[in-house]
């Protein structure tokens, strides 16, 4: 079988059902794709502290592979950053072989624990060790996380890691951080934004860049390697992956599980679905991009508050349904406007003020008095 | 045990409303169906005082609610507004006839003028005739581009201010994602918009964009409003299909996702460095198009021609077939004159092939899905998607025969999407998102 690419006949890798490679021009080409997004997109400085994050599953893995591969260079293509490595602890079992795999490499790996959230500061973790915790903090952590329903929960958590990782930056002295979503998570991610009223987040969230925060850029340098090819690349290399992965038990109750097996399935049959979505996310901009006015942000994505233009939005029109589904009115015309403010307080709590729409549909939704009072209270 | 109604009106409950999980009794479920729809209307400033209104009737659910609705709204609120239901005919042999019959008794229902336009009136060529002159083939590509242009057409016959159309939060929602999934990124930025239509051409809106689906169903059961429930003869194409399949499965986990993925389009905003096709007048027949010549000017050339293949292959060869065509016409006026002389040539019958499909992988008529309707006037028997909203949200405890869940979300099927695509004979006509 010949390599598409440089013709000999080694090829042993399929790629979309129709691509053959051979093993050099494989690895070659992921890498490529690592090092073009990165370069394209000319933002990091020489020798600037990259805070990697790590999750330990696939994109991970490779991501800690290409960036090893790129420092270890010695000629003009070596990656110039300095890297430091970050996990975030969820489970005991995953931190271990997420230390493991880094000392392969010999590098250090800071692991806080997720729970850290739950208060407004958090300080350096010893290095190569697991977070010391106190119980508190996880008992308050795991009580905020029971007491949402899965689609919130799930978005929820997203924010959270984001707001740590930003945290763990700003600790660290680095600028820019590295994250290791792939194509496939980001097709998925585009359809779960639009589901749960994030559209004018698109950018951010599944774009190259995520520029949100005023001092850190999160920067998604696997954005155009696909799951495929991750699976591939840890086989051709012979990487370990803790493969223990969250079991997928719940697999349709959040939006973001469905909206995941839904992709997975339509790639199976149609496999241009998801450069199809990506295309089309590369499409959607943000809202305001040309305008230099800083307007406040969401306290829990960070993403810019402003009320909406149009004269009627879905968020109008909801708050009108839950109006007149409560109160009983004489025939004549309601103040919608009035009454419109006193609905949004259990409906869209905070929204334009502190919250986005997406974040205070959720904020509805949990029993307000798990989340740390600090997120709110923050800012004025 | 009794629920009492949420809004403290004293009645119980009879249903919980799809749309925000409160129960309420029936008198206040249509009050807050109607005020929504009041308060849509009025915010999104969709009509003038005074304007002539053409509500696209297609005897299905949406728009005999619509129809029901306007006119309930126009009394109660003073609107001023003038009021017509307008139909279209594609004058297919059969398929018309009970859907048209329902309009017509949404005609006598609603006191309003019913004006029907066919193809014939629209083109000076039915269905039937298109099919006997090309065959089967290729007449997907005639309906669907024919219907795209049918209510533009009408409405200006018409001379109305704008449209109505019966497009529910569910069919927005699912557009969304259908744009998305095919990467259609201009209609993207367009469908979700309450009002459509570039300048020179008639606006059309959208007052039941914020109404659930299975609300709408609610509101026609408990008013009794009469209208056509048919399994659709076309199947969607393909992304539609899956956007519809996606729906349903996170309309069930929360749903308020449907107002959600709206609220999601209405803010998402397109980078400026993306060059989006435009939207210009067909210099031949005035109505939207993305091209010179519109597609149904091509195709309408092409049958008064004896062309009749010209527009259906690559766009290039009907360039050129365009430009010898062009050098032959150097004259705009003559165009249109020859156009609007057309006269039909061929009128031998042909056995009709109902199943004007999409063109998108189904290649032959399938006859389970080709040339059959099945008609239910009445809205109480043999409904499925009613009984199964019914089953769900109905709190009284009249036991219903429960029927399968699987199909029940087919009775209208809507896809007025595709260029090639004959959208919507089933329930609506076709509306370019
Ligand atoms: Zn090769
Ligand atoms: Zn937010
Ligand atoms: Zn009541
Ligand atoms: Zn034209």
């Amino acid at each position: 079988m010949k390599c598409k690419k440089c013709n000999s006949s080694s090829a042993l890798i399929i790629l979309r059902k129709k691509d053959l490679y051979c093993r050099e021009c494989f690895l070659a080409n992921v890498t490529h794709k690592f090092r073009s997004s990165i370069g394209k997109n000319k933002i990091l400085g020489k020798a600037d502290n990259v805070l990697i994050c790590l999750s330990g599953k696939e994109g991970s893995t490779v991501l800690l592979d290409l960036i090893n591969n790129a420092l270890s260079l010695d000629n003009h293509k070596k990656l110039r950053i300095t890297p430091i490595f970050l996990h975030l602890c969820e489970n005991y079992e995953t931190i271990k072989n997420v230390i493991e795999q880094c000392q392969k490499y010999n590098y250090d790996l800071y692991s806080p624990h997720i729970s850290e959230y739950v208060q407004s500061k958090s300080h350096i973790p010893i290095v190569n060790s697991l977070p010391i915790v106190n119980n508190e903090l996880i008992e308050e952590y795991n009580n905020m996380q029971n007491s949402m329903l899965p689609t919130v929960k799930d978005d929820f958590i997203t924010n959270i890691k984001r707001t740590l990782y930003i945290r763990y930056a700003k600790l660290l002295n680095c600028k820019y951080i590295f994250t290791g979503e792939t194509t496939t998570t980001l097709a998925t991610k585009l359809l779960v934004n639009l589901a749960i009223g994030r559209g004018s987040q698109v950018q951010s969230d599944v774009g190259f860049l995520d520029s949100r925060d005023m001092e850190i850029k999160i920067i998604r340098p696997m954005k155009d390697i696909s799951e495929e090819e991750l699976k591939l690349y840890i086989n051709s290399k012979n990487l370990k992956v803790n493969d223990k992965q969250t079991s997928k038990e719940n697999e349709h109750t959040s939006l973001q599980t469905v909206i995941s097996t839904f992709v997975s399935s339509l790639q199976e049959n149609f496999p241009s679905t998801i450069s199809t979505i990506c295309k089309t996310a590369d499409k959607i901009g943000l809202q305001d991009e040309c305008d230099n006015e800083r307007h406040n942000m969401c306290v829990i994505c960070q993403s810019i508050l402003k009320p909406d233009e149009k004269a009627i939005s879905a968020l109008d029109a909801t708050s009108i349904s839950k109006i007149v589904s409560l109160r009983k009115h004489t025939d004549s015309a309601i103040d919608v406007d009035m009454e419109k403010n006193v609905i949004n307080s259990t409906i869209f709590p905070y929204i334009h003020n502190r919250l986005c729409y997406a974040c205070s549909r959720n904020y509805a939704e949990i029993k307000q008095s798990k989340i740390p009072s600090y997120i709110i209270e923050t800012q004025k | 045990m009794p629920v009492p109604c949420k809004r403290g009106c004293g009645n119980n409950a009879v249903l919980k409303r799809p749309k925000t999980g409160d129960a309420i009794c029936k008198e206040c479920f249509f009050w807050a169906f109607e005020t929504e729809i009041h308060y849509t209307i009025t915010k999104g400033k969709l009509f003038n005082k005074g304007d002539s209104v053409a509500v696209a009737a297609s005897g299905g659910k949406d728009s005999t609610v619509l129809a029901h609705t306007l006119k309930t709204l126009n009394e109660r609120y003073n609107y001023g507004l003038n009021l017509m239901l307008l139909s279209i005919d594609e004058g297919i042999t059969g398929y018309r006839d009970d859907s048209l019959e329902t309009v017509k008794q949404n005609r006598d229902d609603y006191e309003m003028p019913l004006k029907i336009l066919s193809y014939k009136d629209l083109y000076g060529w039915t269905m039937d005739e298109i099919v006997a002159q090309i065959g089967r083939k290729n007449n997907c590509t005639f309906c669907g581009v024919f219907r795209r242009q049918a209510l533009d057409r009408g409405a200006a016959m018409l001379n109305v201010k704008c449209i109505a159309t019966g497009h529910n939060a569910d069919d927005i929602a699912e557009t969304v994602l259908m744009n998305v999934l095919r990467g259609d990124i201009a209609r993207l930025k367009r469908c979700t918009a309450i009002t459509t239509g570039s300048e020179g051409t008639i606006p059309r809106v959208k007052p039941l964009k914020y109404t659930y689906e299975k609300e709408i169903v609610m509101y026609a059961h408990y008013k009794k409003l009469v209208y056509f429930s048919t399994e659709c003869v076309f199947a969607p194409n393909a992304y539609r299909g899956h956007a519809r399949a996606l729906l349903k499965d996170m309309e069930k986990i929360r749903p308020s996702c449907i107002m959600d993925i709206i609220y999601s389009g209405e803010t998402m905003s397109i980078k400026e460095e993306v060059s989006l096709p435009t939207q210009r007048l067909c210099i031949r027949c005035n109505f939207v198009s993305s091209q010179e010549v519109c597609k149904a000017c091509v195709l309408l050339e092409g049958l008064n021609k004896g062309l009749p293949k010209l527009g259906i292959g690559k766009s290039s060869k009907v360039k050129k077939l365009l430009d010898e065509y062009n050098t032959r016409q150097n004259n705009l006026e003559t165009a249109v004159k020859d156009l609007e002389d057309c006269n039909i040539t061929d009128k031998k019958t042909s056995k009709t092939c109902k199943n004007i499909s999409n063109g998108f992988k189904q290649k032959e008529c399938n006859a389970t899905n080709c040339c059959t309707n099945k008609t239910e006037r009445n809205v109480e028997k043999n409904n499925e998607k009613l009984q199964t909203v019914l089953d769900k949200y109905s709190l009284e405890n009249n036991s219903q025969v429960k029927l399968d869940e699987e199909d029940s979300d087919d009775s209208e099927i809507k896809h007025q999407d595709e260029d090639d695509t004959c959208s919507s004979s089933c329930g609506r006509l076709g509306v370019g998102f």
